[in-house]
């Protein structure tokens, strides 16, 4: 197990490196970079003043100046690499379209971030199991079928549809919940409890939306596993011994049904953090996921590049962590 | 039916079996057809005119200036205009028919009165309204679909062709080989994938195929993956061992025993891969960073509903056809699977 864990921790380096240098190599290539957009941004202001835009245009110089300042002047793997050495020293740079650190600008969205991947976490884990112990039991019940239909439609859209049909609905149509954002305007003038009553009212549609999918993969997982399991002779064994069937199930079924969700637990790391931008967008939140798609929308490489950084270490751990839970359910797997 | 093996067969068998699964089927069979021949049924050139002793079929082909039917322009005819022309001198120059909805994905219908978007009038047959700027929700739609799924069909075909070759390679051969795709294809698939399409798209407008070859870029990984882990367990089978012994060559086991044993991989996760492409494409056109801006596409309609929710005609029949076409693709998947991976749950009591 530990020389498993040490290989795959030694595997994280060249796959982060990797992927850093591809996104690193493609943004260099894209045109409208930040030396562009200043330039454009100059001839704007000076045609809005009056002057003649091409008067003013950049001398060389100034150009040079500009290309030395994002280290556009040197070869890509040598600003690569200078790049990789900031980024080991705790450095991501600073925003090329605020000036602001890297690490500032997402260090101020990551909170509503972290809000919406635990909670909605913490839902899944909380509904999904009991609901899907409740099915495998209770199987082809009226609930069972129920409970699968309305499972199966949330399985089957993508959630930024999901998305969409929750706004349309309950916040345009029905105007129960407020239209987006993650708190309202007036939210620092309102009591304590008005606070917490603000938040929660924008949080419901888009929880329900970033819930949706990985709540039936959930459920119907829960089920199937726990429904081999109750088939299998040791739960026979079990209960012929003098078990009841409730103990049967939670204390030997239900432990040997945690093990392929375990697999799944890892990636929870990621999606706590990077969220879907697509829902994100929507409901218009300044979480973690919209700030990645306005900053490549802006070509604000810099914070494109911190984003990569730090979602794709947590993909890598996440994919770790997995098979630690998997282990630690299943003392049967060898590494 | 003879040529299939009997397992194929019983598959077959099984599938028809799973009711909504083959009922999803069949449905979206006939839609497909539908949207192929739509030229027929949703759009602005007429079925058939009869002008003057002579028959036109514009439908298909170049189009038939105005000057043809008398009209004094030389662009193409307006057959609304004929069909209205032609009504009111009480049909004895011929008559005009018309598909179910007259109007074509791209054009502009404006009104007089008012401002687009328009909503749903049955008088106008704009069955399901209009757009922004005055197309025809119902067309948009239709177009729309056929582009979706001609899409994902391309991308089924295209991640499918490397992704069993490759995989199959790979779990086959192992080895050095084996080691070194695993590598890339772990850095490729950690590659964050709407960052590279948004980035690619905004240097230039991707067109059809230049988005079908950005999508395979990032989908072949997952495919590649399944086809390895189903040849590398084959592989270790005893009649791959056999097969050896009596002699067979690499590519007879390759392509007789190792393939057909993992058509069950393959075949699953085809109505999956459809899903996917259809809910991708929508999504990046949703973003605006998907095909170029005429094309009609659900995900344009759908940011245009969703900015314009006061015209919920729009975004009521793109969520609605979404849905609707979505769990009918998953029901298709849920029975293949059935079909190709029966699971038979013993209820204990």
């Amino acid at each position: 197990m530990a020389q498993y864990l040490l290989r795959r921790l030694l595997l994280i380096p060249p796959t982060f490196l990797g992927l850093t240098f591809l996104v690193f190599v493609i943004t260099r290539f894209v045109p409208g970079g930040p030396v562009e957009r200043m330039i454009a941004e100059m001839q704007e202001s000076a045609a809005s003043s009056g002057q003649d835009a091409a008067q003013i245009d950049l001398d060389e110089e100034q150009i040079a100046q500009l290309n030395e300042y994002y280290g556009f002047d040197k070869p890509i793997i040598i600003s690569y690499g200078i790049w990789l050495g900031r980024v080991f020293q705790g450095d991501l740079g600073a925003s090329s379209r605020y000036g602001d650190p890297v690490a500032e600008i997402i260090g101020s969205r990551l909170p509503i971030s972290i809000f919406y991947g635990v909670t909605s976490m913490l839902i899944t884990y909380f509904i999904c199991l009991p609901l899907g112990i409740f099915k495998a039991i209770k199987h082809q019940s009226v609930f069972d079928n129920l409970s699968s239909s309305l499972v199966f439609i949330g399985y089957a859209l993508p959630s930024y549809v999901v998305a969409v049909i929750l706004m349309v609905v309950f916040a345009s149509h029905l105007e129960w919940f407020p239209l987006g954002g993650f708190v309202s305007d007036d939210f620092e003038d309102l009591s304590r409890w008005e606070q917490v009553k603000d938040l929660l009212a924008h949080a419901v549609l888009p929880l329900t939306a970033y819930v949706s999918g990985s709540f039936a993969v959930m459920t119907f997982m829960m089920k199937n596993a726990l429904m081999d399991n109750l088939a299998a002779d040791y739960v026979r064994t079990a209960m012929a011994k003098g078990l009841s069937f409730r103990q049967a199930v939670l204390n030997h079924a239900f432990k040997n049904s945690l093990i392929p969700l375990a697999t799944h637990f890892g990636n929870n790391i990621s999606i706590i953090i990077a969220g879907s931008f697509l829902i994100e967008k929507i409901f218009n939140i300044d979480g973690f996921g919209l700030l990645g798609y306005e900053s490549i929308l802006e070509r604000d490489y810099p914070v494109v590049m911190g984003i990569l950084v730090i979602s794709s270490l947590l993909q890598l751990f996440g994919n770790i962590l997995s098979d630690i839970c998997v282990a630690v359910v299943d003392p049967r797997v060898q590494f | 039916m003879s040529w299939f093996s009997p397992q194929t067969k019983k598959r077959f068998l099984r599938f028809r079996k799973v009711k909504r699964g083959y009922w999803s089927f069949n449905i979206l069979m006939a839609l497909i057809m539908f949207s192929f021949a739509a030229e027929l049924f949703v759009n602005s050139r007429a079925i058939i005119v009869s002008y003057q002793g002579k028959v036109y079929f514009p439908t298909y082909g170049s189009f038939i200036p105005g000057t043809t039917f008398d009209f004094d322009y030389e662009y193409e005819t307006n057959y609304r205009d004929l069909k209205k022309r032609l009504n009111q001198s009480n049909n004895a120059d011929g008559f005009v028919i018309m598909p179910l909805v007259p109007y074509n994905p791209y054009e502009n219908n404006l009104k007089d009165e008012g401002y687009p978007p328009f909503p749903p009038n049955f008088a106008d047959k704009h069955y399901l309204g209009t757009d922004n700027t005055g197309r025809d929700v119902l067309a948009r739609l239709v177009y729309g679909f056929r582009i979706a799924i001609l899409f994902s069909f391309g991308l089924l075909i295209l991640t499918y062709s490397i992704g069993i070759t490759l995989g199959c390679a790979m779990g086959y051969f192992g080895g050095r080989f084996d080691i070194v795709f695993q590598r890339l294809i772990e850095v490729w698939s950690n590659v964050p994938f709407l960052y590279v399409v948004i980035i690619m798209s905004s240097i230039v407008v991707p067109n059809f195929t230049m988005l079908l070859v950005i999508m395979v870029l990032f989908s072949w990984p997952s495919m590649t993956w399944y086809m390895r882990t189903s040849a590398y367990k084959e592989k270790a089978r005893d009649y791959v061992s056999a097969a050896k012994s009596i002699g067979a060559s690499t590519p007879r086991i390759l392509f007789h025993h190792v393939l057909p044993n993992s058509v069950s991989t393959i075949v699953t996760f085809v109505p999956f891969q459809i899903a996917a492409g259809i809910t991708s494409l929508t999504a990046l056109d949703y973003l605006g960073f998907g095909l170029p801006s005429p094309t009609p596409s659900w995900g344009e309609l759908l940011q245009q509903g969703t900015e314009n929710l006061s015209s919920s005609w729009i975004v009521a029949s793109v969520v609605c056809m979404m849905v609707f076409i979505l769990i009918m693709v998953t029901f298709i998947g849920e029975a293949v699977r059935e079909a190709f991976d029966p699971k038979k749950h013993s209820i204990f009591q």
